[in-house]
């Protein structure tokens, strides 16, 4: 009996015993440890549109900031009424996918990724980091992905290190340079892409020119010079087109579920006080049909006193903005042009700026489908539109403020650089009346980056929404 | 490491030849013995009690008529030793074939018989370590429906948190949390099969996520027979990897003691009523400003869309509400609108068993149905165990034997929403609430809200949003013991812990901000076998020495695996199908497995019955750890001395003195997949693949975590028994720890895998139980427990960068692991001060929050207490246990969003006169306190103003006036304002049980019959948190601490009734 028995156990036990390696038990089943450089890109590309025009840092806050949209409900963020856990999702999506993806692209060998997949990740990641200085001011950026406790770089050292790294990307990017797919963005056409590249070294030119005019000089002469040329027309338009739920544009899934935005009032005083046509591609008219005209939310009311405002009173976004397939456009026609006219009226570059801004503003023109040669010219010729070469901030500010609707980030920075258009705090706001002029840090920083934080802190100034970033030096 | 483990196999399978060449020997009959036992003061008969020959092997035990019978090779006359759990030992010398012998009862046994690791049953006196037990009876006769909820207040150095309301989690932490990201809860170990105690789902800090029970709830109370704790790592060694939480031993009910066939039958039915509502003010009503008329909910009227109750008095003045089709009608508090949305829960259960056992078998069949309906309306959970336990003698010295629990848990509806939907958490509503509201006026009709901004009416959300849980799971092994020789035993145990948890999330069409519903199917399964073989060999080296030794090995799989699917927006409404879609679905899956070998060995030395020496050593294993750190060994060592005994200092006095001692040290491995770090896929976007960074960065070099624990403990006995005490104090470094430790993201991951990390808990525990008065008839006993536990993170990571763990979030405060601080360092925003403390305030007279978060407590609490006092009177007893835990904060988010929105009672000071408001009209938009000639001619006057305490921030004091509304609010992202201590006394538990006499029982046809009444969780004897019940988590998670619009727990009575046939 007891042999028996020991059979049985002895059979029990080769049946568990060690016939699968351990090694081959710990191996992951639910993920790959071999990433793909197309992937990664579309990845990438995706994501990047999703963080620029999702609510964290667009229609939630700096949409709200520049007062192009405005909160009827929930209207904390509106009334700067947020903390240092509002503004993380820039911070964290920038470094720990977008920059850690891109990197991963990099670092690739010849072999996974030719040089053209690397020109467009430098690219991406220079945007990203833009973007992320733009927002919080010094960043992790030298050391970022590189050390448990990355040092934050200034302003200064951001924006001439991107300078660097674009020049970089332009000489990786050539046509011969082999192919890319995964590209939803361009669909692998390496011309453009050098285009962009070109433009987003401008944008940045203009972002130091307050404070290093001589560099800023310099760069607008190579990018605007430069043999692949700028963004040259609406098709150059560097964007991201979505598709159908779930891939749908954020903002079209955000109104699905959620009736909490109104277009805002100072918007729609501007476009009425100016007859802009883009008032009713920007904008709907009230679902109550006896309001019969375009109302928008008052920015920085109490919550009470933005829902009497009525939801049904008030206007939404136009449908241009919340269709499923609406782009996330990252750096328009227009706003090269812009940037050009600007370049011109500093007088980095030679050029005619008046023409420059009425092609920028003809450009955001045909950017939201209005193409009526008469319209447009009528509009051009008004008194209130018409260049003032005296003051090119403010006409420059305030025409690309209104084309840069929707575009929250960039239309925030644009705003604190040009100080035009002149916005006035909303009555139930918690900043002593003023605007923010930054993001705040994630807390996280305090808690998991603190030396590097604090060093950052004390040389930028306080960690607060008030504070004045580098480039904003006027 | 193959070579290794190759070597140890073949060890075994010597081992087991060995056995199997021992002799079996047949004695002949010389001797026949009838005997019964008895209570010596009741003259009961005692039930299994166990009876051996001295100096041999051979025993038995008594049968239900407390009668014993032996055929033996020895002649008369010859020893007889009797003993049996809570009696003293006693020796009988027969020289005849009938016998009566008398047990004495011992309160507290000294000769008690504990289980310990591994299900091997000691000597109490001999352990290095302590041990608690507690007796089924303590579990099922409070009829609590999670059973883990029992233990509170009970045992020392073991804290339970109740998670929330009536069909949630809870958790047990044992000498508190030794692992800083890990769990912390001890291993369960069901007749020697170690069981899953997961709370799948549960992500840590999301306010609506929802509770789901931890996984050994799913056990009966009614078929356990004793509960074991095993505190720490010296008890617990011999479990290696798992024992750093300890261990809780579970032993079923068999039948083994079972002479003839019983049958047991119970049934019981127990009441639960909402204990800890806020406190709500009834004095104004919703609105903003004192603004408020209804016509759409969502902002068409005046404040309409509002969800808080800064609106008008609640004075019966006419205005339209949500359900008058605009007329204007009376507005009035309504002060039980949130009370009377919970029901009163009900819960009933009744279990058969059948048990029945014969010289060569036993079994034991038990089915129990619980069928509970929960306070929030429509919640509802029925759960069915049917349990087998079955041994049978195959041939003389070989036993086989089978134990199987399988249990169905069908939960249609459980209380709270699908999670991530705003509006579908229950006590969220509430606390975003109109005071006037009419719940009649909901409950009628669930079509309309009183809200349209935010919110699905309650009972919509009750009947219509539901989540629904499935599971089914089976718990058993087969199992073999067998006698090779003299003192040498052999078990063998394969057992499987395996279950199917299927939920199913329904979100009706038109809800609230899920216009077109949605449906998602969640289902896990998961599955830990074990099979473990293990040689016992006791001798008795001459009469001062003895040696009780153990070797075994134990080969753990565990593998769990998710598949979720959702259909995010239906095609139609009221089908909940995935096909039913407008979208494609989103969907994901994951599998993890992982596998442990093991081999350790035992063994206690005795020296004389009153010195012992226990050393333990075990190596493991483990899948989850690279090759080259895969094996990792580790030993104990403790040791008893009766010191009573070895000096020989007992007095009428001193009944007994020990102490004793110990060191061990356990490692611990990974979780599965930590070495490599990977990419994910997300959904393809238009036919291309997506893939991204995990934001995870693995560690290839991983190395075992390493817990060391050093225990001293002396146990005391006085005035036979009178007075019983022990002392534990154990010391417990945790060092080496595998943390997914956050990093700033700009590092490029969120989360890397570090392997450092020390965490210190040090302590002390005192049990008391004592007997003041002690009568033939009446007995007064008290049972005290007391312990203490000071925990501190002494280092992350080993280059000290890093300074912080991040355990969890919610409302802006985070649960960390500090560097310095105890364990669970509550960190958010403080109030700024200036050097004196006052509170700075800006010009508007607002707080100002400090823009440098910090330490605002800690969840740990300082010490834990409980007391039980029990009074027994002839066949009644009658008992109550008071427990307490001191120390501690919390942080409460529904004392934030209460005071926020104006529905507490705390938030009525200052809003009229009546309540001390200022006088105050407005120049522009300052408020100016109206002075002693009157307000300006024309100017409105309010009677709402307050001045928040504080100063400017030149140190003068504040005089800015606010409104109550705008006072009330400005600390709303100050988590310092919402920081309590969550210290309680709590009356835990009354209970009162009548024993029918067996004599009594014997007339009715019965063997024996009690009826029982409990009270649980009757009312807070102390708390300082309002609003809440300090004693509530959002889940099992290390991230307590935190509460936030938690289900209210529930105040229980209940009356059960015993009957055996």
């Amino acid at each position: 009996m007891l042999k028996k028995i020991a059979y049985i156990t002895l059979f029990a036990l080769s049946l568990t015993s060690c016939n699968d390696a351990l090694d081959d038990i710990n191996k992951n089943p639910n993920a790959t440890e071999t990433p793909l450089a197309p992937y990664l890109l579309t990845g990438s590309l995706k994501q990047g549109a999703d963080l620029y025009w999702g609510s964290d840092n667009n229609f939630n806050s700096s949409l709200l900031f520049v007062q192009h949209w405005a909160k009827i409900q929930y209207t904390e963020p509106d009334r700067y009424d947020v903390s240092n856990t509002s503004f993380t999702s820039l911070w964290n999506t920038g470094y720990a996918t977008l920059i850690t993806d891109l990197n991963t692209i990099l670092k690739f060998p010849e072999a996974q990724a030719n040089s053209n997949y690397k020109g467009i990740a430098l690219t991406l990641r220079s945007w990203t980091f833009l973007l992320l200085t733009d927002a919080y001011g010094s960043i992790p950026y030298k050391e970022a992905g590189q050390k448990v406790n990355p040092a934050y770089s200034t302003q200064k050292e951001v924006y001439t290190g991107l300078l660097e790294d674009l020049k970089q990307a332009q000489s990786l990017l050539g046509t011969a340079n082999g192919a890319v797919t995964g590209d939803l963005a361009y669909k692998g056409d390496i011309g453009r892409w050098k285009k962009l590249v070109n433009s987003l070294r401008l944008r940045i030119a203009l972002r130091i020119s307050d404070k290093e005019p001589a560099l800023a000089k310099q760069t607008a002469i190579d990018a605007t010079s430069d043999a692949a040329g700028l963004i040259s027309n609406n098709s150059d338009t560097f964007k991201f087109t979505y598709i159908s739920s779930p891939q749908q544009n954020p903002a079209s899934a955000w109104f699905e579920t959620r009736d909490d935005f109104r277009i805002s009032k100072t918007l729609v005083d501007k476009l009425n006080e100016l007859s802009d046509p883009r008032l009713p591609v920007y904008a709907q008219l009230p679902s109550d049909a006896t309001v019969g005209k375009y109302v928008g939310g008052a920015n920085g009311l109490s919550n009470s006193d933005a829902n009497s405002q009525g939801f049904a009173k008030t206007s939404k976004p136009g449908t241009y903005f919340l269709t499923s397939t609406s782009p996330a456009v990252i750096a328009s026609y227009s706003e090269t042009l812009f940037n050009v006219a600007e370049a011109v009226a500093r007088g980095y570059i030679a050029g005619n700026a008046e023409q420059l801004y009425k092609d920028a503003i003809t450009a955001s023109f045909n950017q939201f489908g209005i193409t009526d040669a008469t319209a447009i010219s009528n509009y051009l010729n008004q008194a209130t539109v018409k260049y003032d070469a005296t003051n090119y901030a403010k006409s420059i500010g305030t025409q690309k403020w209104i084309a840069f609707y929707g575009q929250g980030l960039d239309a925030f920075v644009e705003w604190r650089r040009l100080d035009y258009p002149v916005l006035k705090a909303g009555p139930a706001t918690v900043l002593d009346g003023q605007i923010p002029s930054r993001f705040f840090y994630p807390g996280t920083e305090q808690s998991l980056n603190g030396n590097s934080y604090q060093a950052a802190v004390s040389a930028q100034g306080k960690d607060l929404l008030t504070t004045k970033l580098w480039f904003d030096a006027k | 490491m193959k070579k290794k483990l190759n070597r140890y196999i073949s060890i075994c399978i010597l081992l087991i030849s060995i056995g199997v060449n021992a002799q079996e020997t047949k004695p002949l009959i010389q001797s026949k013995l009838e005997g019964t036992v008895i209570d010596a003061v009741t003259k009961e008969p005692v039930i299994g009690a166990s009876i051996n020959i001295k100096g041999t092997t051979h025993g038995v035990q008594t049968d239900f008529d407390g009668k014993f019978y032996f055929q033996t090779g020895q002649k008369f006359p010859y020893t007889l030793v009797v003993s049996y759990l809570g009696y003293k030992k006693t020796e009988v010398v027969v020289n005849r074939n009938s016998v009566v012998i008398d047990l004495t009862q011992e309160q507290n046994a000294l000769s008690e018989v504990v289980v310990t690791a591994l299900g091997i049953t000691k000597e109490k006196k001999s352990l290095g370590y302590t041990t608690q037990a507690l007796k089924g009876k303590e579990l099922s006769d409070t009829k609590e429906t999670n059973f883990l909820n029992s233990l509170t207040g009970k045992l020392a150095g073991v804290r339970i948190t109740n998670s929330q309301g009536d069909m949630g989690s809870s958790r047990i932490i044992i000498r508190g949390e030794t692992s800083i990201s890990g769990n912390n809860q001890p291993l369960f170990v069901v007749d020697g099969v170690p069981v899953d105690n997961s709370q799948l789902n549960s992500v840590a800090g999301v306010a609506a996520s929802r509770d789901f029970k931890n996984a050994i709830a799913d056990l009966n109370p009614n078929d356990i027979e004793t509960l074991t704790v095993l505190k720490g790592p010296n008890a617990a060694a011999l479990y290696g990897s798992r024992a750093a939480h300890g261990v809780v031993l579970i032993t079923t009910k068999s039948g083994k003691n079972q002479k003839g066939l019983g049958i047991s039958f119970s049934s019981g039915i127990t009441i639960s009523q909402v204990a800890t509502l806020p406190s709500f003010q009834n004095s104004f009503g919703q609105g903003s400003n004192g603004k408020f008329s209804y016509v759409d909910g969502k902002g068409g009227g005046v404040n309409d869309g509002v969800d808080e109750s800064w609106g008008p008095k609640l004075d019966g003045r006419l205005i339209p509400q949500f359900y008058s089709n605009g007329v204007a009608v009376p507005f009035v508090a309504n002060p039980n609108n949130v009370k009377d949305f919970f029901n009163t829960g009900l819960t009933f259960d009744n279990s058969v068993s059948v048990a029945k056992s014969d010289d060569k078998s036993d079994f034991r069949l038990g089915i129990n149905n619980q069928k509970q309906t929960g306070t929030v309306p429509n919640s509802e959970v029925n759960k069915t165990n049917f349990t087998v336990n079955t041994n049978y003698q195959i041939t003389k010295g070989i036993k086989v034997g089978v134990n199987a629990n399988y249990i169905v848990t069908d939960a249609p509806a459980l209380p709270g929403g699908p999670s991530g939907n705003r509006a579908a958490g229950v006590m969220l509503q509430f606390l975003w609430f109109g005071r006037q509201v009419d719940i009649n006026q909901l409950r009628n009709n669930r079509d309309v809200n009183w809200n349209n901004s935010y919110y699905s009416n309650p009972y919509w959300n009750a009947y219509y949003n539901t989540t629904s849980q499935q599971r089914n799971r089976l718990i058993g092994d087969i199992h073999l013991d067998a006698k090779l020789a003299e003192g040498l035993d052999f078990k063998f145990r394969t057992g499987v812990d395996y279950y199917n948890d299927r939920r199913k999330y329904e979100i009706k069409y038109g809800t609230n901000g899920t216009p077109f519903g949605s449906y998602a199917e969640d289902a896990y399964t998961v599955n830990e076998q074990n099979t473990e073989g293990i040689f016992t060999y006791t001798k008795k080296i001459n009469d001062d020495f003895t040696v009780d030794a153990l070797a075994g090995f134990n080969i753990r799989n565990h593998s769990d695996a998710n598949n979720y699917q959702k259909a995010p927006r239906l095609a139609v409404p009221d089908l909940y199908t995935l096909t039913n879609s407008r979208d494609p679905l989103t969907s994901s899956n994951s599998l993890s497995r992982l596998r442990v070998y093991s081999a350790y060995a035992s063994a206690q030395f005795g020296y004389k019955n009153y010195a012992f020496l226990n050393v333990t050593a075990r190596n493991d294993w483990s899948s989850t750890l690279p090759s080259s750190n895969r094996s990792y060994f580790y030993p104990s060592v403790s040791g008893s001395l009766v010191v009573s005994d070895a000096l020989n200092l007992k007095s009428n006095t001193l009944d007994f003195l020990k102490i004793r001692g110990g060191w061990s040290e356990v490692g611990n491995d990974a979780d599965p997949y930590q070495l490599a770090t990977v990419y994910n896929f997300q959904t393809a976007f238009d036919g291309n693949p997506i893939q991204t960074s995990s934001q995870k960065k693995l560690n290839e070099n991983l190395k075992p975590e390493t817990t060391r624990s050093t225990e001293l403990g002396l146990e005391a006995s006085f005035w036979k028994n009178r007075l019983h005490f022990d002392f534990a104090y154990y010391n417990t470094n945790s060092f080496d720890q595998i943390l997914e430790i956050k990093t700033t993201t700009a590092s490029g991951y969120n989360s890397q895998l570090i392997n450092a990390g020390k965490i210190n808990n040090h302590g002390i525990e005192i049990q008391l139980d004592g007997n003041p008065i002690q009568t033939e008839d009446f007995r007064w006993n008290v049972a005290v427990n007391y312990s203490k536990n000071i925990s501190k993170v002494d280092v992350l990571d080993y280059d000290k960068q890093i300074q912080n763990y991040t355990i969890g979030s919610s409302g802006g405060v985070d649960v960390l692991a500090s560097v310095g601080q105890a364990y669970g360092a509550l960190y958010g925003t403080a109030y700024q001060r200036d050097a004196n403390g006052n509170i700075v305030v800006g010009a508007n007279g607002l707080p100002k929050a400090d823009p440098t978060k910090r330490v605002l407590g800690h969840y740990t609490p300082d010490y834990l207490a409980g007391v039980t006092n029990t009074l027994t009177y002839k066949n009644l007893q009658l008992s109550f246990l008071i427990d307490a835990s001191v120390g501690g904060e919390i942080f409460s988010g529904t004392n934030r969003t209460g005071t926020y929105t104006g529905v507490l009672a705390q938030t009525l000071p200052g809003r009229d006169a009546a309540n001390g408001g200022l006088s105050y009209y407005t120049s522009g938009t300052t408020k100016v306190l109206v002075p002693a000639g009157g307000a300006p001619a024309g100017s409105t006057v309010y009677d709402d103003g307050m001045i928040f305490k504080g100063v400017y921030a030149d140190g003068t004091p504040n005089t800015s006036v606010l409104s109550a509304q705008e006072y009330y609010k400005a600390s709303y992202n100050i988590s310092e304002a919402y920081i309590y201590s969550s210290t309680f006394v709590k009356l835990r538990e009354i209970k009162l049980a009548y024993n029918f006499n067996k004599s009594f029982a014997r007339r009715l046809g019965l063997d024996g019959a009690s009826l029982t009444a409990v009270g649980r969780n009757l009312l807070f004897i102390y708390k300082d948190a309002p609003n809440i019940d300090p004693e509530t988590a959002f889940n099992t998670g290390n991230a307590q601490g935190l509460e936030s619009l938690a289900l209210p727990t529930t105040r229980n009575f209940s009356l059960s009734l015993n009957v055996k046939f």
